[in-house]
């Protein structure tokens, strides 16, 4: 494949990852939130594929696997095994509509591209162009624990900053030692599993999930 | 026959028409007819004047007697004659439009008064863009403001009438100190007060204080030609002025606004940063989608007029924001482009408006109402009425091939051609500027949809719209000029833009016509980039239209019309059946509501039981943003200042002459 | 000079193209939705049928209604034929001059003003409630559409759509970018939104309080009907051409060799029973959102618009 080719195929699904990053922000349901999340990662894993061809770097391969593996197949099944468990009402019920979220979004691209443009400017490898969008992704992941209520949406939400940081990684310096990757990994499994937990736990206890009603629990 | 003797001829028939006005005040028809003859007559002349500048040499005409500001006169350049021909062919059309409708005030108010201050209203705006002096400017300025106000005001014993018009009037003082300000730095730096010697004046001063003083000029111009948050007092003052005065506020004296601008910055000062360009681009960007969005809700005619004012006051600063931001980067052709675009709506703005304010005008004249919730079915009791005011709507709702739609493309277009400036910023905005253009021009159009439709359409609401008749000739003949001209400068587009380019050339220094117009066609200086035509979509629709009619009626063969009721699922319906404007308008205030934030009330009457309710009432109160959240709050904290400040004023005699005291104390002691 | 006559002679011959085909079109959106539901469905030329019979029924207006009910249909009919004249449909060369994707867009925003007048015209609630929401969403889809515009613009250096479609259909890959997936694809739901199909508007309710268009022509009957009808199909199809040949235009005549235009012919047919078949199947598969819930909708569609364009400085 050449150079070229390799680059729109990268920049392809570097677009998709963000597309699907809006698609997120957008789901009314929980389970659309956890597809967009999947169908992301899925295609983070392909872009970090095509860099390890790109490179020839055999533990980057791993590491695209494992983010397929560990991302897009268990912890999209956990998530959606506690959303079964804990019968948490569907809807989402953002703090800020859809909408208005969707703009706020766009706005936090633009200020992504803005930023991320003098490194842009200098950099020539192949995969200069997904600074923007990983800081887009990171930015917008943010702005979903914020505005929404529902700690499952939270959840995922920081899940998607890691995404935004794995692409940041991914395409700065073709991927961290191997020893750090497969470390963050099981840290980023380990923590889904506890908040699963707890997600379990909050709703036995107080019936619901909703982070606005628990802010009474501070008096 | 040279233009200095059309002016002066002007400037007679405008005061011989005030002065006959108060002589004859006491005989109505006769008054209204003898002066608001003199003032059509005197924009005549005003016409002549500016098209003999526009196709020949510029005009300068000296008041005979010195001032110790330099001196006085008149001095037309290209801008100003284009200007001029705007102003005077829209007043030529208003002038005959009052004499009709002049019959509204028979017998409740002076019709002398009005006669007076129209004419003078007119020759005040003449002057302003002639004058030819900074000092004169100034003189001339505020006597417009005056004469306005005078004639926001006319109807004194309407209720609201006086409030609005002491708004207008704190805010164009504002703004005109500020102007003051900033015109008399730069006399300094000009070392005359002549317009002459402001002329690239900008290149004498610091960096710092030329972007100051266009911040100055931007909102004291800015708060003339109603931009946000500036705009409070047009929606009060254009709808309590009577109609044809509203019509000349919206169409011709915001415009006098945006020829200082445009002369201040392109000629005086000179554009070379981008972040000026930037600035109006974003303010005109939010003046256009927040009048438009004020319009939709309001049910007062005249009230959606004006804000449709601020709307298209966006539209033109974006065009004019655009102009800047080329001009910054030296891309002549494109600012000479995007300047055009300006100009052109400009004028065409003042012919729509105009037509659809004299339609308001006649609208309550025949039915003594301006709320469209009384009004409906005057289609078919005010034919012309409803066909004039149809044009004024389809050109201010960008249809091909209207006016509007022309202007609106070239200022679309010449905003696409931003993708040929590098800067970041610019490459961020534009999109954004061009999707809240996109959104404003949609939303103007459900805006006009929505007051033609209620207005004139389906049926009467109330007894007044039932008895609705034609109005006067004369009011026909007004709005039929500027209608007529629309539709003129719409489908004769091509042949206009080589006369606009004339006026711009020298401001930015390139001629664009050649680039633009291109016989029938127009481009946005690249013809491969694409190419419209007005012209040729007229010639399509004339043969379509017909040919469709003919295939139609042929097809199937001859059928009968039958006239039948409104399908009506069995009850009869009645005219409270319809839509009324503000259900019209909900679904968008909806969709918007972080912008409008709505307040449902509804009040219930009862009668001596609780259970059985005499009334109920659903008002749908929008909250004015700008006047809650800005300007109620200064305003309230500049009253209680005055009130704390006020306590010096103790009243006592020893108090004065103790402050008299220690202030001589004080500077004995400091000037020893 | 030659240029110009045979410019107008293949636009006619384009236009008249679109305008044959368009009922049948529908009929076979309608013939999947069908069998999609386990039915047999209409016949693919039922539509022909359908408005044969209109134009020989006679027709009853309301006595409440004025000169705009009754020159709306000859003006919708007459703007969207305009348009027509302006697209490429097999061939890149119309009358191009006469305007570009945004006089289009306006041309199709003028069908939309009429209609919204003539459903207030006759005073009815239905009227008034299918004018209000057809303008409620055509004015939050029209700055999608003007921003697919100008990624176009940004891609191809032109927003005049016959130059856009030969030079996408001559240059071939090279300038294939994320932009010109995000833009056909927020293309694609302003399309569902303006032509009033699922899940924005039901083309085939009988309530009222689901209607959108279908409100607005409540009132009209035999040959205003059809037309009416007509121009909305025509709409439908014009729509599909814009979408294949401004996103997608390879396969269209460049030349006017009759090789060209057969292939380009057999594309264009392709492509547009391509594009009935998707939107079929999505009509199918999801419900009507409610109308409140269309901002959503569409505020996505204005987002993938915005990408577009900031895709094509990103990447």
């Amino acid at each position: 494949m050449s150079d070229i080719l390799l680059t729109d195929v990268i920049n392809g699904l570097a677009a998709l990852i963000l597309l699907f990053a809006f698609v997120l922000v957008a789901g009314v349901r929980m389970g659309q939130i956890i597809r967009a999340f999947t169908l992301g990662s899925l295609a983070l894993g392909l872009l970090a594929a095509a860099v390890a061809y790109y490179t020839k770097a055999d533990n980057i391969y791993v590491v695209a696997l494992l983010t397929i593996v560990v991302k897009v197949i268990i912890i999209p099944r956990f998530l959606n095994y506690t959303v079964d468990r804990i019968k948490v009402k569907k809807e989402v019920e953002p703090l800020v509509s859809i909408p208005g979220s969707l703009l706020i979004c766009g706005a936090l691209t633009f200020i992504a591209y803005y930023i991320a443009s003098p490194i842009i400017a200098e950099g020539n490898s192949i995969t200069k162009n997904c600074l923007a969008i990983s800081l887009a992704v990171v930015l917008i992941g943010f702005f979903v624990i914020i505005a929404r209520r529902k700690a499952m949406t939270e959840i995922v939400g920081l899940l998607m900053m890691e995404n935004g940081l794995f692409l940041a990684a991914i395409s700065l310096t073709y991927g961290m030692p191997m020893i750090v990757e497969i470390g963050i990994f099981f840290d980023v499994l380990v923590a889904t599993i506890i908040m699963g937990v707890f997600a379990f736990k909050i709703n036995h206890t107080f019936e619901t999930v909703d982070t606005t009603l628990m802010r009474r629990l501070r008096d | 026959m040279d233009a200095d003797l059309f002016f002066t001829l002007l400037t007679i028939t405008g005061i011989a028409g005030a002065v006959s006005a108060v002589a004859l005040r006491k005989k109505e028809r006769v008054c209204a007819t003898v002066s608001f003859g003199a003032a059509a007559l005197s924009t005549l002349f005003g016409t002549f004047v500016a098209i003999l500048v526009l196709t020949g040499s510029p005009m300068s005409i000296q008041l005979p007697f010195d001032t110790p500001f330099g001196h006085f006169g008149f001095a037309l350049d290209r801008l100003g004659a284009f200007f001029l021909l705007v102003i005077s062919v829209v007043s030529f059309a208003v002038s005959i439009y009052s004499i009709g409708y002049s019959k509204e005030y028979d017998g409740k108010y002076s019709i002398g008064l009005l006669g007076l201050l129209f004419n003078l209203f007119l020759l005040s705006m003449t002057f302003v863009v002639s004058a030819s002096n900074a000092i004169f400017f100034l003189i001339v300025w505020e006597a417009m403001s005056l004469t306005s106000y005078l004639l926001v005001v006319y109807e004194n014993r309407k209720e609201g009438v006086a409030s609005s018009g002491l708004l207008y009037v704190v805010m164009t003082h504002l703004g005109t100190t500020l102007i003051m300000v900033a015109l008399i730095m730069m006399g300094l730096y000009a070392h005359s007060y002549d317009f002459s010697a402001y002329s690239g004046v900008g290149v004498l001063m610091s960096s710092a204080l030329k972007s100051t003083l266009f911040v100055l000029l931007f909102i004291g111009f800015g708060s003339k030609a109603g931009i946000i948050p500036l705009h409070v007092w047009l929606p009060y003052a254009h709808p309590a002025a009577p109609s044809n005065i509203s019509a000349l506020m919206s169409g011709v004296m915001v415009k006098t606004a945006i020829f200082m601008l445009i002369r201040t910055l392109f000629d005086f000062l000179g554009v070379t940063d981008t972040w000026w360009g930037l600035l109006v681009l974003m303010v005109a960007s939010i003046t256009a989608l927040l009048g438009v969005m004020y319009a939709l809700m309001e049910t007062d005619i005249k009230r959606v007029l004006a804000y449709s004012t601020v709307e298209n006051v966006g539209i033109i600063l974006i065009g004019l924001g655009a102009a800047m931001v080329f001009e910054s980067y030296n891309l002549d052709l494109l600012a000479g482009l995007a300047l055009i675009a300006t100009l052109l709506h400009v004028m065409n703005h003042a012919f729509f408006k105009t037509t659809l304010f004299m339609g308001a005008g006649s609208i309550l004249f025949a039915t003594h109402t301006k709320d469209m919730e009384k009004l409906g079915g005057l289609a078919r009791r005010m034919k012309w009425t409803a066909i004039l005011f149809f044009i004024g709507a389809l050109s201010i709702a960008a249809i091909p091939p209207f006016n509007g739609f022309v202007s609106e493309w070239l200022i679309f277009q010449s905003l696409l051609q931003s993708y040929q400036i590098p800067d970041m910023m610019v490459k961020v905005l534009l999109p954004v500027v061009i999707a809240i253009l996109a959104l404003t021009g949609a939303i103007a159009a459900v805006c006009f949809v929505r007051l033609f439709g209620i207005v004139f359409l389906a049926k009467p609401r109330s007894e007044h719209a039932e008895q609705a008749k034609e109005v006067p000739k004369t009011m026909l003949v007004g709005s039929g000029i500027a209608a007529l001209l629309c539709i003129v400068t719409g489908v004769f587009s091509f042949a206009i833009i080589p006369y606009v380019d004339q006026v711009t050339a020298p401001l930015v220094g390139a001629s664009a016509a050649s680039s633009i117009v291109n016989g029938f066609v127009i481009s946005p200086t690249n013809d491969q980039f694409s190419t419209m035509s007005p012209f040729a979509l007229v010639i399509l629709i004339a043969i379509m239209v017909p040919l469709v009619i003919l295939i139609s009626k042929w097809y199937g063969g001859k059928r009968k019309t039958v006239v039948g009721d409104t399908w009506d699922c069995g009850t009869p319906l009645s005219a409270r059946n319809q839509y009324t404007g503000t259900a019209y308008s909900n679904p968008l205030v909806r969709v918007f509501s972080y912008v409008y934030r709505p307040k449902p009330e509804v009040k219930t009457e009862l009668t001596s039981s609780p259970y059985v309710k005499k009334k109920v009432s659903y008002a749908f109160v929008v909250v004015p943003v700008f006047e809650k959240y800005l300007y109620q709050p200064i305003a309230t904290s500049m009253v209680t200042a005055a009130r704390w400040i006020s306590k010096i004023q103790a009243g006592s005699i020893q108090a004065y002459l103790a402050y008299i005291f220690i202030t001589l104390v004080f500077l004995l002691i400091i000037f020893r | 000079m030659d240029q110009i006559y045979v410019d107008i002679v293949l636009s006619i011959l384009q236009a008249s193209f679109l305008l044959a085909i368009a009922p049948m079109v529908t009929g076979i959106i309608r013939k999947i939705k069908a069998y999609m539901q386990q039915r047999r469905g209409a016949s693919i030329f039922q539509p022909y049928r359908d408005i044969a019979k209109y134009f020989h029924k006679d027709s009853v207006i309301s006595r409440d209604t004025s000169w705009i009910f009754s020159i709306t249909p000859y003006v919708s009919m007459a703007a969207v034929l305009i348009a027509a004249l302006l697209v490429p449909v097999f061939v890149t060369r119309t009358l191009g001059f006469v305007g570009d994707l945004i006089v289009v867009v306006y041309l199709l925003g003028t069908v939309r003003f009429f209609t919204a007048l003539a459903a207030l015209d006759a005073g009815s609630a239905f009227g008034g409630m299918g004018s209000s929401r057809e303008m409620m969403v055509s004015s939050i889809v029209e700055p999608t559409m003007l921003l697919s515009i100008f990624a176009m613009g940004l891609i191809t250096g032109t927003t005049s759509l016959s130059s856009i479609a030969s030079v996408l259909s001559i240059s071939g890959i090279n300038l294939v970018r994320p932009a010109l997936f995000l833009a056909s694809a927020a293309f694609l739901i302003s399309t569902i939104a303006e032509n009033a199909r699922v899940p924005v508007d039901n083309p085939t309710t009988h309530l009222e309080l689901t209607m959108i268009h279908e409100g607005m022509i409540l009132e009209y009957s035999g040959k205003k009907l059809g037309l009416m009808e007509l121009s909305s199909m025509t709409r439908l199809v014009l729509y599909f051409t814009i979408l294949s040949n401004v996103f997608f235009p390879w396969g269209i005549a460049n030349d006017l060799s009759a090789i060209s235009i057969g292939a380009g012919l057999v594309t264009i047919l392709v492509k547009v029973l391509f594009l009935a078949l998707v939107i079929a199947v999505i009509e199918s598969s999801i419900s009507k959102l409610r109308l409140f819930r269309l901002p959503n909708l569409l505020t996505v569609s204005f987002i993938l618009a915005v990408m577009a364009v900031m895709s094509f400085y990103i990447l």
